[in-house]
């Protein structure tokens, strides 16, 4: 059984995505359906929230490749926030941190978000 | 950071990886899943959003897509790439290839449309112990940063890991086609062996015209009681066996005595005596696939109070197999007509091995029997086992009865 769970919300035209627990399996992969999914839907601003985040693997980092890649595609905009120093500093060795927007607090990348319009 | 603290780092992402993959590629998960999962954390290791894993079949000489990331909308067009053995030949073992090297080549050019669709960056066919199993395809990195040298040491190895699982997936598949083969062979050769035997017990049974079926029917009595005391199936197989080759002895034995219509002389009770003796000489020869089979057919005259023949063993002597298969050869000689007497009756027959329980029968045996055939007989038991076989003995005396009916 997947230890991941996956939490959803939107504010406006932001979608925000709370994922919990060990990003290390084939059970994530539901974090980067969603994202596509709002990414076809049309929303462009998508906030990812890391404070439940306890592991990711090399298979989770795939995910969030995934969704990184189909955001530049879409000419989105991605924010993470609440990221542990571990996750950070694995973001950034593998050359995703370039693409995304890091924010300590959630709402701090929201109030960006919306005041980006 | 500084570059060595990060050189050290990556050193460290790139081992770690290689954990994931080796824990994927050694999964319990089917091979659909474990090859997804472990094209993830290729995926993953590299920033690659896209990535295809191939299997190679040599049947419709084509790779075939096994699993897939990034290309949700092409899969159908990148479903097989074709492969001829003369590209085969040409391809490095294991080595990652920038696709502009490749496209000058046949299997390149055969397959221009999916590389495309594709957007292959770096192929790498995969080789186990020499043998082509399949291949790698990776799109650009994110970014488009370039692919290192570092990257392609990596590569290189975890191209080795993906190698071997799709080797050894395809030879237990062939292991398991094989395992279905055999034993579709083996329950196949089963059933002639278990024809032959019924062909012997049917041309034991058939020197004496009075015992047309006897030694079926002991063999199923023993079956009951065997089932009713909770043996393993196997044993129950073999007491089966036994108790349709327990009379071949009777075969060297002259049929006149055997159908003589009077008391035998001492003389000719002492030659039919012999009968579990030649049946345990005949059938010692033989590899049974079940054990005990001579032992069992040699003491099935034998005795509690050990009066009985050949080898007057006594209670503490006897299996539990020896016991039953007494019982029931005793029971149906009761019940059914002899050239010298009369079938007895099924109360009568009742009333005398009950008597004779504890001195020439096992008594729990005994009354492990009868309440099987109560339990039959008052409709409780729906899977009959001696009922039928005393019907057919006499039709009146046992009427078929109606489901849940009582005697």
């Amino acid at each position: 059984m997947s230890n991941f769970s996956l939490a959803l919300r939107s504010a406006q035209d932001v979608a925000v995505m709370t994922p919990a627990g060990y990003i290390n399996d084939l059970g994530a992969e539901r974090l980067e359906q969603t994202s596509d999914q709002f990414l076809d839907e049309g929303l462009r601003k998508i906030i990812v929230n890391f404070a439940n985040v306890q592991h990711i693997n090399t298979l989770g980092l795939s995910i969030f490749t995934g969704i990184v890649q189909k955001t530049i595609d879409y000419d989105g905009t991605l924010c993470f926030t609440n990221l542990k120093k571990v996750h950070r500093d694995i973001f950034e060795m593998v050359g995703l941190i370039e693409h995304v927007r890091i924010f300590k607090e959630e709402k701090d990348a929201l109030m960006f978000l919306i005041e980006k319009g | 950071m500084p570059d060595r603290k990060l050189r050290l780092k990556r050193m460290m992402f790139n081992i770690a990886s290689l954990v994931d993959l080796g824990q994927e590629v050694s999964s319990s998960k089917d091979l659909s899943d474990k090859m997804k999962s472990a094209l993830y954390v290729v995926s993953g290791t590299f920033s690659v959003p896209s990535a295809s894993l191939y299997a190679y079949d040599g049947k419709r000489k084509c790779l075939r897509l096994l699993a897939d990331k990034g290309h949700k909308d092409r899969t159908r067009q990148v479903s097989r790439l074709k492969v001829l053995a003369g590209h085969i030949r040409k391809f490095p073992v294991n080595e990652p290839h920038p696709v502009r090297e490749l496209a000058k080549s046949p299997f390149y050019k055969l397959n221009s449309g999916a590389f495309t669709a594709l957007q292959v960056r770096i192929f790498i066919p995969l080789f186990a112990k020499d043998e082509f199993v399949g291949a790698l395809a990776l799109g650009k990195k994110i970014g488009r940063t370039p692919f290192r040298s570092s990257d392609k040491d990596i590569l290189r190895v975890i191209a080795h890991q993906l190698a071997i699982t799709l080797h050894n997936t395809r030879l237990f598949r062939e292991l398991a086609r094989k395992a279905a083969e055999n034993k579709k062979l083996y329950e196949n050769m089963r059933h002639i062996y278990q024809d032959t035997i019924q062909a012997f017990a049917a041309a034991i049974d058939a020197k004496d015209e009075y015992t047309k079926n006897h030694s079926f029917r002991v063999a199923s009595y023993a079956v009951a009681i065997a089932r009713e005391l909770g043996w393993k199936k196997n044993d129950v197989e073999g007491l089966y066996v036994a108790g349709l080759l327990h009379d071949i002895g009777k075969i060297i034995i002259d049929r006149e005595i055997i159908n003589k219509g009077e008391a035998l002389t001492g003389l000719e009770t002492s030659e039919i005596k012999k009968h579990p003796q030649i049946s345990y000489n005949i059938l010692s020869k033989i590899k049974f696939p079940w054990k005990n089979i001579e032992h069992l057919v040699r003491h099935h005259h034998e005795r509690m109070d050990g009066k009985g023949y050949p080898d007057s063993l006594c209670a503490t002597e006897l299996s539990e197999g020896v016991r039953i298969l007494a019982l029931a050869d005793a029971f149906d000689a009761m019940t059914t007509d002899r050239p010298y007497r009369h079938k007895l009756g099924l109360d009568e027959a009742f009333r005398e091995v009950l008597s004779c329980s504890g001195t020439q029968f096992d008594e729990h045996i005994a009354r492990t029997f009868f309440n099987l055939l109560l339990r039959e007989l008052s409709g409780e038991v729906r899977d009959l086992q001696i009922l039928p076989h005393l019907r057919q003995n006499d039709p009146s005396a046992f009427p078929a009865l109606k489901p849940g009916a009582n005697s």
